[in-house]
């Protein structure tokens, strides 16, 4: 309903403009993401993260930077991967509600239209999100207010470029069929392996599909007919799942190669599968036996939300989710100010944090954490490598 | 009269009172929607004709503006004006399509929905000149020509505010100048019973593809003010659910004025950001109060208000 | 080459069957009753999401799991229509518009229930038959066959009988019908129930076939609209042999061109019925 807060806002907007935020003892943390809508898998474990973490750091008092002590305000809004929604939103969070710190967006498209606005107070902001096209601007001058919290394939602390190596070290494979849906994640996967792929001297093919696509066997069979030894399908589960699946089914390819997604595919498709290779920023159901901050993690989350863990949604909480709450208060103390973002972005840059995640950025801006390699073998048997950059 | 005086007036009165930049905004977009959603208007609540056509027009002359500009260092303006020949010749190819042949309503909407389709799924894929689904940045600035300073970038939440409510005045003027004349009578004419309307000598196939051609040449420049306006374009823009949306306007502004569409697009651009509800439930709300309008409301809001007065004997 | 072709040719037309399925249910409401269910895809979400709740949550073996399934989606069809469709009646824009009100509201509320997470129900019949190079799923060979046969009864169940007669003439002039002793309400009632019902139906073959997210409806009622369309509004046969066709130009299409244009193959073909052959391939003129 329209809450006669809202409306009292409103009108005060109205009258007086541009409110000061006078952050006593409060920090205000915005966040855009997809919420809802056909992208919603992207800014869903993220939201939900961030929530948590806001919740046990009031829950516990707050936290102290110099002699006061602050607790977060945090005001997430649901972009509905919407561009023009963001837009709005994204001049709501920084002027009505005054809010310095902004989690997100993961989603390109979104990020590239509040890009410009963001800019313009370059300085006084600091935002940082997963999205792939953030990767572009990060580090480049007029873009200091910008992070990235999710880690890049390639380069040298690229996970990408590792795993292909891997690749063709234990299987030898020469042929790789890359199968991506059009969209920017599957254009900027098409810009980091093909050049990769070419400088390793494999051959490959690339497919694109339309989004929204369920059935693949048009394209499966296509590439099927060209003997790949990996089929490099796409990055969202609500894909993979189809994809492995029908791939499977057809017998003729049964070995997958995956910089996205999750184990699920693999795992309800155990019995058809020759080799299932996937990137995970964290592979749960293992790392809750092994860390105790996993498990602390898992069990908030389930007290907190009252539903069961999203094993397969759990690694996205690798970008501006969790851990990154924590982080921000860490640096806010090192940087002695919650008011200065330049100041807190210096910190943060110059610190590595540890907790579900070992995190630490690039000289620009990107994230590094440690993440795990899966292999999946026919029937069930799991390998897991863990990779740590730091 | 009065009552479109003061809806103006007050439009051009707002940014002394409101400075916000975060409702500004949402003005900004309500103006270049309304662009569109007038313009649909022309075409359905006026002559008839439900086109699924606008988002294809919109998404095309948003590229084609930008990379005119870009490619052949053209101002703002001058690249519109391209974009907008291309929608025409684009509406009359398709119009004389479906109208030659006669397709009924629900045909036509199928029809055009069909080409809209082809249109965006050949944007997406001609990555050589609209970089498909990576989308293109728009850097540049529509300029004006101010009095004392020369020509000036428009920068700013209360210039663009100006400018996009100008060319929203200048649409509804055209739009009005259009109803108000011959034209404007032989669109009723096929809106009310085209059978009756050909046997009166209206040329029905001629004047439904003026209107859907006009209708089309100025939701164009929606396309180009929205692309530089929010500094970025991908083939999102023609999809469908933009058609969905400007039909929702219309129909809760009130289809048939030339007011209603622009109340519809306030109500539904700017309701998002009043409403403080989690995502899912406002949706819902948003599905709820289109059925509500369409069965308890079904001329809109406008129509309604106008419906109210005329029976007060206003 | 061959191979290929005749495999995604076969694959298109169980595709199709899928997209018959939900035309026929737009070609009935339409058909008979005037009304433009644009929201048949919410139905089919709605079949698809409690088949998979009851046969994976619950415990109950798929083939029993079905059945409630398409009773919850013809519910929910009735409640629609008591509440909003009867209202559009002949209405064109009115219905799209309600339509396009329950699609927020179905898609939103699975939404909150399942979250935009998708699931997968377990595999009801794995493996494929195999012929030659091509590899047919069995399960989709199963699906196929439910809906020729579920098509094919409705066809003879209306055609054949009083009821269906009576649906026709209520198609024709209601009025009349109701004086011929046609008890309109409850007609309309009994169509709206069964094309929701058979919209669930749909889902529940879907959820044994693919991966389950709210959205999911969405794709299918704009291809069961096109199919119903390129097979004739009206003709009940017509859905299934539109919704065929469509799957196989689409899968056949696919092979030749690029795969990025796959839905433009259809529209294509949608167009140029429209413009030569309004009523469809198989539709009355």
């Amino acid at each position: 309903m329209i809450t006669v807060r809202s409306l009292v806002i409103a009108l005060t907007i109205l009258v007086l403009g541009p409110l000061s935020a006078n952050a006593q003892d409060v920090v205000k943390i915005g966040q855009i993401e997809a919420q809802t809508g056909a992208n919603a898998i992207y800014g869903w474990m993220s939201s939900q993260g961030t929530a948590l973490a806001v919740d046990e750091i009031n829950k516990g008092g707050g936290f102290k930077v110099g002699n006061k002590t602050y607790k977060i305000q945090l005001i997430a809004l649901d972009t509905r991967g919407e561009p023009k929604e963001a837009t709005v939103q994204l001049k709501r969070l920084v002027e009505v509600d005054g809010a310095k710190y902004i989690f997100g967006p993961f989603l390109s498209n979104v990020f590239l239209a509040v890009r410009p606005y963001a800019g313009e107070f370059n300085g006084k902001l600091l935002m940082w999100g997963g999205a792939t096209r953030i990767h572009d601007y990060v580090g480049t001058p007029g873009h200091e207010f910008l992070m990235r919290t999710w880690n890049w394939d390639a380069g040298k602390n690229g996970f990408g470029e590792l795993m292909v190596d891997n690749l063709v070290k234990t299987t030898g494979a020469k042929k790789i069929a890359m199968l991506f849906q059009n969209d920017q994640g599957g254009k900027v996967l098409e810009d980091i392996y093909v050049p990769m792929f070419k400088a390793k001297g494999i051959e490959y093919r690339l497919d694109y599909f339309e989004p929204g696509t369920k059935d693949f066997s048009a394209v499966l069979a296509k590439i099927a007919a060209w003997k790949p030894d990996f089929l490099f399908p796409s990055y969202a589960d609500s894909y993979l799942y189809d994809i492995v699946r029908q791939a499977t089914e057809s017998g003729q390819l049964t070995k997958f190669f995956l910089v996205r997604g999750s184990l699920g595919p693999g795992l309800k498709n155990k019995d058809g599968i020759g080799e299932y290779m996937v990137y995970v920023p964290k592979y749960f159901e293992e790392a809750e036996k092994k860390d105790p901050k996993v498990a602390k993690f898992i069990k908030s989350y389930k007290d907190f939300y009252k539903r069961d863990f999203p094993y397969d949604q759990a690694p996205l909480c690798s970008a501006s989710c969790y851990d990154h709450v924590y982080m921000l208060v860490e640096a806010m103390k090192k940087a002695g100010t919650v008011d200065d973002p330049a100041a807190v972005r210096k910190a943060l840059m110059s610190m590595t944090y540890d907790g579900m995640w070992r995190i630490r950025f690039d000289e620009k801006g990107e994230a590094v954490f440690n993440f795990d390699v899966v292999r999946l073998k026919k029937g069930g048997a799991l390998e897991v490598t863990h990779i740590n950059p730091n | 009269m009065t009552g479109q005086a003061l809806l103006w007036g007050g439009l051009y009165a707002l940014p002394i009172f409101v400075r916000s930049d975060f409702l500004l905004t949402i003005f900004i977009f309500t103006f270049i929607y309304g662009i569109l959603a007038v313009t649909f208007d022309l075409i359905f609540g006026f002559t008839g004709q439900l086109s699924m056509f606008h988002p294809a027009v919109f998404g095309v002359s948003a590229y084609m503006t930008h990379l005119l500009a870009v490619h052949y260092k053209l101002p703002f303006w001058a690249a519109t004006v391209p974009s907008a020949a291309a929608a025409i010749v684009l509406a009359i190819i398709v119009g004389s399509i479906c109208f030659k042949f006669r397709l009924k309503t629900f045909y036509f909407a199928v029809v055009t929905l069909a080409f809209a389709e082809m249109i965006r799924l050949g944007v997406m894929n001609w990555n050589s000149v609209t970089n498909g689904t990576l989308g293109l940045v728009v850097a540049g600035k529509p300029t004006i020509y101010w009095p004392g300073s020369g020509i000036v970038p428009v920068k700013g939440p209360i210039a663009w505010y100006y400018l996009t409510l100008v060319c929203l005045s200048l649409t509804v003027l055209v739009c009005a100048r259009c109803l108000r004349s011959w034209m404007g009578r032989c669109f009723g004419a096929i809106r009310l019973n085209e059978d009756l309307a050909r046997t009166l000598g209206i040329n029905v196939f001629r004047y439904k593809l003026l209107s859907f051609a006009i209708g089309n040449a100025l939701a164009s420049f929606a396309g180009g003010l929205y692309g530089y306006y929010t500094g970025y374009i991908d083939p999102g823009y023609l999809g469908i659910n933009q058609s969905m949306e400007v039909l929702a306007m219309v129909l809760l502004g009130g289809q048939g004025t030339l007011v209603g569409p622009i109340v519809g697009s306030l109500v539904l651009t700017g309701l998002p950001h009043a409403i403080d509800l989690r995502a899912e439930v406002r949706s819902i709300l948003y599905g709820a109060i289109l059925i509500f309008t369409i069965l308890v409301m079904p001329r809109g809001i406008v129509g309604t208000l106008n419906a109210w007065r005329s029976r007060r004997g206003a | 080459m061959t191979q290929l072709v005749l495999g995604q040719a076969l694959n298109g037309a169980i595709i199709g069957a899928m997209y018959g399925i939900i035309a026929l249910g737009i070609t009935l409401t339409f058909g008979i009753t005037g009304i433009v269910n644009f929201a048949l895809g919410e139905f089919m979400m709605i079949g698809a999401y409690a088949t998979y709740a009851l046969a994976d949550r619950g415990g109950l073996p798929y083939p029993v799991a079905v059945v409630p399934a398409c009773l919850i989606a013809a519910a929910a069809g009735y409640l629609s229509n008591k509440a909003f469709f009867r209202f559009t009646r002949n209405n064109l824009v009115n219905g799209l518009l309600v339509s396009i009100g329950l699609i927020s509201i179905f898609e939103s509320a699975s939404m909150l229930l399942w979250t935009a997470t998708p699931v997968e129900m377990h595999f009801v019949l794995p493996g494929a038959l195999r012929l030659g190079d091509i590899g047919l799923p069995k399960m989709k060979l199963v699906v196929f066959a439910v809906i020729v046969a579920v098509i094919v009864a409705t066809y003879f169940a209306l055609a054949r009988t009083w009821l269906g007669r009576a649906s026709f003439a209520y198609a024709q002039n209601p009025e009349a019908a109701m004086l011929m002793g046609v008890h309109t309400p409850r007609l309309e009632t009994a169509v709206m129930l069964y094309s929701t019902g058979l919209a669930g139906l749909g889902g529940a073959l879907y959820a044994s076939l693919y991966s389950l997210e709210p959205a999911m409806g969405g794709v299918y009622v704009l291809k069961g609209m096109e199919a119903a369309i390129l097979g004739g509004i009206g003709s009940l046969m017509g859905s299934l042999w539109g919704g065929v066709i469509l799957g196989v130009i689409e899968g056949v299409g696919s092979i030749f061109l690029p795969t990025a244009f796959r839905d433009a193959y259809g529209l294509a073909v949608l167009v140029a019925i429209l413009l030569f052959r309004p009523s469809g391939l198989f539709g009355d003129e």
